[in-house]
C-alpha cells in the first residue's frame, strides 16, 4: 500500500457520508447501548476474555495500566446532568455505568496515524488490527479519544494461560505477542464465520443470526448488535435491523457531527460526538428518578 | 464418549471456512473423516448446567476438537434465558484451572499423600462400616436432583439424618418468612409486574435469591412503564447501584424503617391493616414518623417519600436480604418487611404462588447458615466419627469464633469431595477429587424457578482432563454399591444411573416420543419441564416485635458484604474474576474496606490508606476506598479474598477474609448467622508498600458526557408505551 494510496482512502473515510464519500460498505457493524437497562454486573467484559483470548496480566501490570480488557465497565460517581452529588452525602442515584469497546469510529482517529497501515477500516466498517503488520508504534493509541487500543508491552501468554488453561483460548483467532496493539474487533471471527455461512448457502446475512459475545451474555440484553445497512431479512431483502431501529428511534445518525433531533429528549448519544469520530456505538441515556 | 448422539447445532454459530481470504479461490476439504460431531473446525454447541452458583442456570457449551471453549446461556432455560453472569462466563476457569487436584489424597501424619482410588474408598469403607448413623455427618452445598437422592440414599443406608446444608450467601430466613406468613417458602416474585420495588439489602442483581433470572426480569421492570427501585441498605450492593433512590440504612434499623414506612403508609395514605394481628397493628402504630426518625436516623421526609412512591406506583413488591436479615433479630426486620406487602396488598398481584416441584425426591435442598452453626456445635460436643464434606468450604465461610477448624479435631475420619486444595481439603483425612461441571453428569432443579418444574441437564462438554478425577454421582454410587450392592448393581456409573431414571420417568412427560428419543431430545434442549403442583399463597401474618434501641450504638458495624463475582469466596481461584474489577469499587485482585468520606476523615485515613479492623474476634489489615455508597457507621469488607490454604496460585496470599471476625451471633429466630451485627474498632494502620490497585483514573466524568442521565418523566414522556428494544 503506498502512501498515496493510503491518504486518497482516509479522505475518502474521513469525509464521510455526508460529502458522498466512501459508499462501498458491505456492511456497517454497529450497537445500541441502553444504560437504563445495563446493570454494570460485568458479564460483558469477562464474556470477551473468553471469546477473545484476553490476556490476564495480574496486579502489578494491571497497576500500571495494562489490564487488556477490550471492553471495560466503567463506573462514576457524579450525575452532572443532575447536578446533586455535591450536596448530598449518599450516593443517592446509585452508580453510573458506561461498557466502552472500541466505537468502530468510522472517522477514526487511530487510522490516519499508523505509519505501517495496520489499523485500517475494512468494508464492514469495522477499525481492524493487523497483528502482523503492527510494529509498535502506538502512535493509534495516542490518537484514541476513547483509550480502547491495548498494547502488549510483555508476552503475556507466557503467564497468562498456565497448562491447562490454554485449552480454553478460542481457536478463531489469535493470542497476540508482545509489541502489538490490539482492541475490540465486534467479535470479527464470529462475522466471518456467518458471512462464510451466508455465502455457502448463497443468502444474505440475517439480522440476530449472531450476535458479539457480550451483546450474548448481557442479563438484561442492555447490548444490542447489528447492520446499521439494515434490510437484512434474507427472504424479502427488506426490514430494519433491531440496531437500525434503535438508532432511527433515538434520532441518531451516522456520519453526522451534531445530530439535529426532533425530539431532542430521545436518549440516544454518542460519546464525544463532537470530535466528528463518528463511532458506530450509540448510547442510550442512563434514566433515574428524580 | 458417552455423550455423542444428541448435539444440537445451534444455527450460525460455527462453519468451516472453507474459502480463503481470496475471494472464492478455493475450497479446502479434509481427507480425514473423524468420528460423528468431530470435524475439524467446526464447533457444536452442547447444553448442560452451570454449577457456579447454586441458581442452576442452563448453558451452552461450544465443543471443537474435542475440547470446551465458550459457555453461553441456554436461550431454553427459563432461569437465565440464554444469558451468562461473569461467574458462569469464567465457568471454563475453574474447569481448565491448573491448580486442580488430580489425585485421591490420604492423611499420613500431619500430611496429605497421593493415594489410589482403591486405597481411598477401602478407607471410606472401613471407617464406615459398622458406624451408628448418629455418628455420621455430610455437610454440602446446596443440592438437587439425582445427586440428591444419591446422597439421601447414601445418608439412609448409614442410618445418619445429619445432612446440613450450608450456604453463606442464602435467602433463608427471607423463605422462612414467607412460608410462615404466605404458606409458600419460595413465591414467584414478579418483577416484571412490579411498578416500584422497595428492597432491604435484596441484592438480586447480584446475589440473592437467584441474581440472573432477576436481572433478566429487571430488564422488563425498567421497560416503560418504567418501575422505580428504593434500596435499603449499610453498604451499596449492584442492585443499590442501580436504585433510583438509594438509602443507606445504620445496620439493624431496617425493620424499623419498614414499620415506619407501614405507619405512614396506614396514617397518611388511609392503606388498611385490618388482616394483621393486633399486636403487629400495636407495633406499626408505635413506629411514628417521629419514632422511625430517631431509630433509624432517616429524616422524616425521606421516609414519607418511600411511603408515597411505594402507594403511588403500585403494584409494588418489598424484598428483604443479607443486611436485613443478618441480625440477631433478622427474622423480624424481614416479617416487618413482609407486612409491608401485605398492607399495599402485594400478595396475589406481584407476589404469587410458585407452586411445588412435583418430585419431592429431587426438589433442591438450599443451604442455609444455621447449618453451619449447628454442625460446628455438634462437631465440639465430639457428636461424629465421620464427615462427609462436598460443595462448600466451611473452614473458609465459618466465622473462627464458631470453632469449626478446632472442632474438626473432634471428628476421627474426614472426607472431602473438592475441585481444589482449600481451607477445608487442608483438615481432610480423605480428599477426593471431582471432575467439574462440563466433565460430568447430572440433573439439576433450580431454587427459584418462575412458576415451571424444569429439571436442568448437566452433561459432559468434554473428556476428563485428568484420569484420576471422578464425577460425584460416580462416587456416591460406587459408595452405595459398596453398601448395598444389590440395589444397586444394575448400574454400571452414574450415567447408567441416570439414563434408567430418565426411562422410567412418568410417560406423561415423554409425549409419545420411544425412550432414546426422549433421551436425545432431553440432551440436546438440555432441560425437562416436568410441571408443578399447584398452590396458593395464604396470607397469614405472625407476630413479632422489634427491638428498641437499635440505633444507638456509636461503633463501626462490620459489613461482610458479598459481590456476584467471588460469590463467597468460592471463585477468588480464577483468574478472569480476579482481574475483573469489582462492580462499585472496582479493585482488582486484592481486598479493600469502603468507608464514607465523613467517617474516613474522622479515622485520618484517605484511600490507599491501610486500617486494622478489630472484633472481639481479631483483626483485619485492609486497605481503604472511600465513597458516599456506604453508612457512616459502617465499614463494608466484601467477601471472597484471603484464603489461607493456598487455593490456587490466584488467590494466595491475598487480601482478607471478612467472615473470620465476626461474632458468633444468630437470629434468634431461626437460628441463621447474623452476619451484619459485629462491632468492631477500627484504626490507622501503617501504609504497607502494596497498593490498592484500582481500574479507572477518574471517580467523575470531569464534565465530559460519559453517561448521560435523564429523568424518568423524560424516559416516559418520549418512550411511554413503546416497546422497541
Amino acid at each position: 500500500m503506498s502512501l498515496s494510496t493510503l491518504i486518497d482512502d482516509w479522505s475518502r473515510y474521513r469525509k464521510g457520508r455526508e460529502e458522498g464519500g466512501f459508499h462501498d460498505y458491505e456492511h456497517m457493524w454497529g450497537m445500541a447501548i441502553d444504560l437504563n437497562k445495563c446493570i454494570g454486573c460485568n458479564a460483558c467484559s469477562v464474556a470477551c476474555y473468553a471469546e477473545n483470548n484476553l490476556a490476564v496480566v495480574g496486579k502489578e501490570k494491571f497497576e500500571k495500566g495494562q489490564g487488556m480488557h477490550w471492553l471495560r465497565v466503567e463506573r462514576y460517581w457524579d450525575e452532572p446532568d443532575l447536578g446533586e452529588e455535591r450536596t448530598t452525602a449518599f450516593q443517592k442515584h446509585g452508580a453510573s455505568f458506561l461498557p466502552m469497546m472500541c466505537q468502530q469510529c468510522n472517522a477514526a482517529t487511530c487510522e490516519p496515524v499508523c505509519p505501517v497501515a495496520a489499523t485500517y477500516h475494512t468494508p464492514d466498517g469495522l477499525n481492524a488490527q493487523v497483528y502482523n503488520r503492527c510494529i509498535g508504534s502506538r502512535y493509534c493509541s495516542n490518537n484514541c479519544p476513547y483509550r480502547l487500543r491495548y498494547f502488549n508491552f510483555w508476552s503475556y501468554y507466557e503467564d497468562s494461560w498456565p497448562a491447562p488453561l490454554q485449552m480454553q483460548l478460542n481457536p478463531d483467532l489469535s493470542v497476540r505477542d508482545k509489541g502489538v496493539m490490539e482492541k475490540c474487533t465486534f467479535c470479527v471471527q464470529r462475522i466471518r464465520t456467518v458471512k462464510d455461512k451466508a455465502r455457502m448457502e448463497d443468502r444474505k446475512v440475517m439480522d440476530g443470526e449472531f450476535q458479539t459475545a457480550c451483546a450474548q451474555t448481557c442479563p438484561t440484553e442492555a447490548i444490542t448488535f447489528g447492520d446499521m445497512l439494515g434490510m437484512y431479512d434474507p427472504e424479502s431483502g427488506v426490514g430494519e435491523t433491531k440496531v437500525t431501529k434503535l438508532w432511527r428511534k433515538h434520532q441518531v445518525e451516522l456520519g453526522k457531527t451534531k445530530q439535529n433531533k426532533q425530539t431532542p429528549d430521545m436518549r440516544g448519544y454518542r460519546v464525544f460526538e463532537f470530535l466528528n469520530t463518528d463511532p458506530c456505538v450509540m448510547y442510550m441515556d442512563r434514566v433515574r428518578e428524580v | 464418549m458417552g455423550w455423542t448422539g444428541a448435539g444440537a447445532t445451534l444455527a450460525g454459530c460455527d462453519m468451516p471456512t472453507t474459502v480463503t481470504l481470496e475471494e472464492g479461490k478455493e475450497d479446502v476439504v479434509s481427507y480425514l473423516t473423524p468420528e460423528e460431531y468431530v470435524i475439524p473446525g467446526v464447533g457444536v454447541w452442547y447444553a448442560s448446567t452451570c454449577q457456579q452458583c447454586p441458581s442452576a442456570c442452563g448453558v451452552h457449551g461450544r465443543v471443537r476438537e474435542g475440547r470446551v471453549l465458550k459457555l453461553e446461556g441456554n436461550p431454553a432455560s427459563s432461569i437465565n434465558k440464554g444469558r451468562l453472569c461473569q461467574m458462569g462466563q469464567a465457568g471454563l476457569q475453574a474447569h481448565y484451572n491448573p491448580d486442580r487436584i488430580s489425585k485421591p489424597k490420604i492423611r499420613r501424619g500431619s500430611s496429605l499423600v497421593d493415594a489410589t482410588w482403591e486405597e481411598a474408598y477401602g478407607l471410606i469403607a472401613e471407617k464406615t462400616a459398622n458406624i451408628s448413623g448418629s455418628k455420621f455427618a455430610w455437610m454440602s452445598g446446596s443440592v438437587s436432583g439425582h445427586q440428591s437422592v444419591l446422597m439421601q440414599a447414601l445418608l439412609e443406608s448409614i442410618g445418619s439424618g445429619n445432612h446440613y446444608v450450608h450456604e453463606t450467601i442464602n435467602n433463608a430466613i427471607w423463605s422462612k418468612v414467607s412460608q410462615d406468613m404466605l404458606g409458600d417458602s419460595n413465591p414467584r416474585l414478579r418483577l416484571d409486574k412490579a411498578q416500584s420495588v422497595l428492597s432491604f439489602g435484596a441484592d438480586f442483581l447480584g446475589t440473592w435469591n437467584s441474581p440472573l433470572h432477576f436481572s433478566t426480569e429487571y430488564a422488563k421492570f425498567r421497560t416503560s412503564p418504567r418501575g422505580t427501585l428504593i434500596q435499603v441498605e449499610p453498604s451499596m450492593s449492584l442492585t443499590g447501584a442501580n436504585a433510583d433512590l438509594w438509602v443507606a440504612s445504620k445496620p439493624g434499623t431496617e425493620g424499623a424503617l419498614a414499620l415506619g414506612i407501614a405507619n405512614q403508609l396506614v396514617s397518611k395514605h388511609g392503606l388498611s391493616m385490618s388482616g394483621l394481628p393486633g399486636d403487629v397493628q400495636s407495633l406499626i402504630r408505635s413506629y411514628s414518623i417521629a419514632e422511625t426518625e430517631t431509630a433509624t436516623g432517616i429524616d422524616a421526609e425521606e421516609i414519607g417519600k418511600i411511603a408515597s412512591t411505594l402507594k403511588q406506583r403500585a403494584p409494588s413488591l418489598v424484598l428483604a436480604g443479607a443486611s436485613a436479615q443478618g441480625h440477631e433479630h433478622g427474622y423480624q426486620s424481614v416479617a416487618a418487611a413482609m407486612v409491608l406487602n401485605i398492607i399495599l396488598g402485594n400478595v396475589g398481584k406481584t407476589i404469587e404462588s410458585n407452586g411445588e416441584f412435583a418430585y419431592a425426591s429431587m426438589a433442591p435442598l438450599r443451604g442455609n447458615s444455621q447449618s453451619l452453626v449447628a454442625f460446628s456445635q455438634a462437631a465440639a460436643a465430639k457428636r461424629f466419627d465421620v464427615a462427609f464434606f462436598s460443595g462448600t468450604n466451611p473452614v473458609y465461610t465459618a466465622p473462627k469464633s464458631l470453632g469449626l477448624k478446632e472442632s474438626l479435631a473432634n471428628i476421627p475420619f474426614k472426607v472431602v469431595f473438592s475441585h481444589f486444595n482449600d481451607e477445608t481439603t487442608a483438615m481432610a483425612d480423605v480428599v477426593l477429587p471431582l471432575a467439574t461441571a462440563p466433565e460430568d453428569w447430572g440433573t439439576h432443579v433450580a431454587p427459584y424457578q418462575a412458576g415451571v418444574g424444569e429439571i436442568s441437564i448437566q452433561q459432559p462438554l468434554m473428556e476428563p482432563l485428568n484420569a484420576e478425577t471422578k464425577g460425584f454421582g460416580d462416587i456416591v454410587l460406587t459408595l452405595l454399591k459398596k453398601r448395598k450392592e444389590s440395589a444397586y448393581e444394575g448400574f454400571a456409573d452414574y450415567y447408567a444411573y441416570l439414563r434408567n431414571a430418565f426411562s422410567s420417568i412418568p410417560a406423561e412427560h415423554k409425549n409419545g416420543a420411544s425412550d432414546d428419543d426422549f433421551w436425545a431430545s432431553v440432551l440436546s434442549t438440555g432441560l425437562i419441564d416436568v410441571g408443578v403442583k399447584e398452590s396458593s399463597l395464604k396470607v397469614n401474618a405472625v407476630t413479632f416485635d422489634m427491638p428498641k434501641g437499635l440505633g444507638n450504638s456509636s461503633s463501626l458495624t462490620l459489613a461482610p458484604s458479598a459481590r456476584l463475582g467471588f460469590w463467597d469466596g468460592r471463585h477468588a481461584n480464577l483468574p478472569w474474576l480476579q482481574e475483573a474489577p469489582d462492580q462499585i469499587s472496582k479493585v482488582v485482585w486484592d481486598s479493600w474496606a469502603e468507608l464514607h468520606p465523613a467517617t474516613a476523615t474522622k479515622l485520618g485515613v484517605k484511600e490507599g490508606d491501610m486500617v486494622k479492623i478489630s472484633s472481639a474476634q481479631g483483626d483485619l489489615n485492609v486497605k481503604v476506598y472511600v465513597y458516599k455508597g456506604v453508612h457512616p457507621d459502617v465499614i463494608a469488607v466484601p467477601l471472597g479474598q484471603g484464603h489461607d490454604a493456598g487455593f490456587s496460585r490466584y488467590a494466595k496470599d491475598r487480601g482478607v477474609n471478612s467472615l473470620s471476625i465476626l461474632d458468633p451471633k444468630v437470629d434468634k429466630m431461626t437460628g441463621e448467622l447474623a452476619l451484619y451485627s459485629t462491632n468492631v474498632k477500627v484504626t490507622r494502620a501503617a501504609r504497607s508498600d502494596d497498593t490498592l490497585v484500582r481500574f479507572g483514573g477518574s471517580e467523575t466524568q470531569v464534565g465530559r458526557k460519559l453517561v448521560s442521565t435523564v429523568p424518568a418523566d423524560v424516559y416516559e414522556r418520549t418512550e411511554g408505551g413503546d416497546h422497541v428494544a
